[in-house]
């Protein structure tokens, strides 16, 4: 979790300290990094769970608009390939940055914490819960056009309400981050696993009110 | 960023054509004098091309008008949006087939191929012929040859298999692909929305032949796509069915005409029509005639009508529209503008429904035919080093994965995810010493394996002997910025590795493509051909407004005789610049040049004197 930031490299083009690994935002100069860079290194940004994610947006841009492929798109065959490989990576950052819980899930694991295979027992209270949750969906299914409406958006402001108290533990929890490999991130994982079956629940009933993508 | 300045202004700007490849039309856009400009040839306002093959008894194929002019008289030899079938299957195809006059069969690999003139055509092949006439056209109003380099636009929703046949026919076509972007995003570019400096854009494009919607947030000029949704079998060309369907259940032509596929051709040309009129009239005529079968049917559609057979379309469009808007996490308040492309959006129903789902009038300025092609113009643009003002960040339509013991889907790029991409996943093996992965790669949100399509298989061997679960293998992603995948995977321990390029299931191979460009070399007679025909017609029409601009004013000079073969020749020279043979045109061109030699000699005149006169003898 140290060395991402902590190292500060410099750019071997115009010897201006590099915020990102993938390119250099004084000189314009892209670089091939030394390694894959984390999601925070990438985005330069210090890590943390509590992100303001209109600044990890704003990175996103101004960091595209100096990496993308289609404004490198005549130079030479290095720099093509730097900057296809380096917008991917800096994409790939983005969907884990700008999600809470795969932004959790990443911080969780880069902590040394459980792995999602890792913690797969889950309460029995709560699995009696998911078990509700599917019946209720099934009844759905099959219900008449209006009921099911109702029984949806009842079921969905129920899921809703439960996530965001989840995802609001799993903030508390990892603010400001714990120390690694502390126990406490056993906890985190639980409701991150716990956080999934809601989202497929979530999804599903999204699923059923608009229609399946096919 | 000083350093990125300097680098714009020292890299000339190469250009790239904007190509849309469209179901029922293309079009073709170039950016010229700070904007995009659809390229029509002099005395063309109507810049379409017909995504039409017409196969005459013998000569090439014609493509575009002459062949659309052919397919009332002549169905049976005519075929039509050949972008239904651009990477699918038999299988997939059947629907569309009906209304296909020509047998179909498909290669070892699943590509549909067409039997016209004694051979076989994939669906690759067939779009770079109407590829090619686009470049045509494009040279045709350029007056030179037009750039081989080329951003061509697909349906958001398009797959894996339909990019890369599209990349293929492109290369079948001997054109540069720079880049494959999105049809709705494309159309955002046109509309010049980056002035907003910040909003939430959805763009609703209902075309010929597919539906996207794209919602995008703009900001400091960089559209960034949140989420689309689409379906590639949704187009203009299912509500003129449901107008054929309305046709044939009250005229009841009887089984053969309805087995008939130019019957039905006809049939669906004349619902093409009544379509149309019934977006600028209360109600319309739906007819279809077959005078060697003595059958005549007519009938006025009424407005109401129409808009009853279509609802169910617009309710699947709404839909997407919907889903699109969920997965782009927003509120249809939050929603600022909202865009209209595709001829299908010029039906007022189409208008009003998009309308009530968003609460906002719709933007309808541009011509929805062709703001994907000024589109593709604008990001030829951003390509070439002209601007880097703009840039497009989209995204892929549809999960990718792998299939996981037990046949349900691990998906590793999930849709919407931004393109280009690179995710990397750990799997292991589920067997004690085993020594070797299958994977199968597939794309679509479906939880099952077998409910997606299946975009490769591939093999990693050489993993060392462990028990179950201990080797750890490093699948790789990599989408590229066209959307274009491809896989690796790498033991941790031995570095072992395996790789695909995606080809997918109903796409052509390397060796195709190649053995096809070869075969076109064969062809090149005939290409050559059709390139000195589209010369010598471009030659004619600067001959001709040459003529033309200068006779009013060298008329008087010229005796009767000369003035009247001049113009006969000018008369003839208008008749035959359309003429599909070399020959012909040749003859109309040569004429017309001795006709106006005479002229010519007068206008030579008239600047010597212009230039003597006023001039003291001395000065000469």
């Amino acid at each position: 979790m140290t060395a991402e930031v902590s190292s500060a490299l410099a750019c071997s083009s115009c010897g201006a300290e590099l915020a990102t690994p993938l390119l250099c935002e004084r000189c314009g100069a892209l670089h091939e990094p030394a390694g894959a860079p984390t999601p925070f290194a990438a985005l330069g940004l210090e890590p943390a769970y509590a992100l303001d994610l209109a600044t990890v947006r704003r990175r996103l841009l101004s960091l595209s608009r100096a990496l993308h492929p289609d404004h490198h798109f005549s130079a030479d065959a290095r720099t093509r390939r730097l900057a296809q490989d380096n917008t991917a990576a800096l994409n790939a950052a983005f969907l884990v940055l700008n999600d809470d819980c795969r932004r959790a899930d990443w911080l969780v694991s880069a902590l040394g914490g459980p792995r999602e295979s890792d913690e797969r027992a889950m309460p029995p209270a709560f699995l009696q819960e998911v078990l509700e949750w599917n019946e209720a969906i099934e009844e759905a299914r099959d219900a008449t056009p209006a009921a099911r409406a109702t029984a949806l958006a009842s079921l969905r402001t129920r899921l809703a309400h439960e996530r965001t108290l989840a995802v609001q533990r799993v903030a508390h929890a990892l603010t400001p981050l714990p120390a690694r490999a502390t126990p406490a991130l056993h906890g985190v994982r639980q409701e991150l696993n716990a956080l999934r079956y809601l989202d497929r629940a979530l999804r599903e009933l999204a699923e059923l009110e608009l229609g399946a993508p096919h | 960023m000083p350093f990125l300045e300097l680098d714009v202004l020292n890299a000339p700007e190469r250009t790239t054509l904007g190509i849309d490849l469209g179901t029922t039309y293309s079009l073709v856009a170039l950016w010229r004098d700070g904007r995009p400009l659809v390229l029509r040839p002099k005395g063309r306002p109507d810049g379409r091309i017909p995504s039409v093959i017409h196969f005459p008894k013998s000569g090439a194929p014609l493509v575009g008008w002459p062949a659309r002019d052919r397919a009332a008289s002549d169905p049976g030899a005519t075929l039509f949006s050949v972008k239904r079938f651009m990477g699918r299957g038999l299988a997939d195809a059947r629907t569309d087939l009906a209304s296909v006059p020509f047998a179909a069969s498909q290669t070892d690999n699943g590509v549909i191929q067409f039997a016209a003139q004694g051979r076989k055509w994939t669906p690759q092949e067939l779009s770079a012929l109407i590829l090619t006439e686009v470049w045509r056209t494009a040279s045709e109003a350029l007056g030179e040859d037009a750039p081989r380099r080329a951003v061509i636009t697909v349906p958001a929703y398009f797959d894996e298999a339909q990019r890369a046949a599209t990349r293929d026919a492109a290369r079948l076509a001997n054109l540069e692909v720079a880049r494959i972007v999105n049809e709705p995003t494309a159309a955002s570019l046109a509309y010049g929305l980056e002035q907003r400096r910040e909003g939430i854009v959805a763009v609703y494009d209902f075309g010929g032949g597919t539906f996207d919607v794209s919602i995008l947030a703009i900001e400091g000029g960089i559209f960034r796509v949140l989420a689309t949704a689409g379906d590639t079998h949704l187009g203009g060309d299912d509500l003129d069915r449901a107008l054929v369907a309305l046709a044939l259940a009250e005229a009841r032509p009887g089984a053969e005409l309805e087995q008939d596929p130019a019957f039905l051709q006809g049939l669906r040309l004349s619902a093409e029509r009544c379509k149309i009129e019934l977006s600028t009239r209360p109600e319309a005529e739906l007819h279809v005639a077959v005078p060697e079968k003595r059958f005549v049917w007519r009938r006025m559609i009424t407005r109401a009508e129409f808009e009853q057979a279509i609802q169910p379309f617009l309710e699947r469009t709404l839909q997407c529209c919907a889903r699109a808007r969920h997965d782009a996490g927003l509120a249809a308040r939050e929603i600022d503008e909202v865009v209209l492309v595709g001829g299908s959006t010029r039906i007022p129903r189409v208008r009003a429904e998009v309308e009530r789902l968003f609460g906002r009038t719709p933007h309808c300025e541009l011509n929805p035919d062709e703001v994907v092609a000024m589109g593709a113009a604008v990001q030829g643009h951003v390509l070439g080093g002209g601007t880097r003002e703009l840039l497009l960040l989209d995204v892929t339509p549809l999960a990718l994965g792998l299939e996981t013991m037990g046949g349900a889907v691990s998906k590793i790029v999930l849709r919407n995810a931004p393109i280009p991409c690179l995710v990397t996943e750990t799997f292991t093996t589920y067997a004690d010493d085993q020594t070797g992965i299958d994977f199968h790669v597939v794309q679509g949100e479906r939880e099952l394996a077998r409910d997606c399509r299946t975009l490769g298989r591939f093999k990693l061997r050489g993993i060392p002997p462990l028990p179950a679960g201990m080797a750890r293998v490093a699948v790789r992603f990599a989408l590229d910025a066209d959307g274009l995948l491809s896989v690796s995977a790498r033991e941790q321990s031995t570095g072992a590795e395996a790789s695909i390029e995606v080809q997918p299931m109903n796409g052509l191979t390397d060796a195709e493509v190649e053995r096809m460009l070869k075969e076109s070399y064969a062809h090149a007679r005939e290409d050559f051909d059709q390139s000195r025909l589209a010369n010598l017609r471009v030659e004619l029409g600067t001959m001709l407004r040459a003529i033309e601009k200068n006779l009013p004013a060298a008329r008087a000079g010229l005796d009767r005789e000369t003035l009247g073969e001049l113009e006969e020749a000018v008369r003839r020279a208008h008749a035959a610049e359309q003429a599909p043979d070399v020959a012909a045109v040749q003859v109309a061109r040569d004429e017309l040049e001795r006709a106006a030699l005479p002229l010519a000699a007068v206008l030579m005149d008239s600047v010597a004197k212009a230039a003597l006169a006023g001039r003291k003898l001395s000065e000469v």
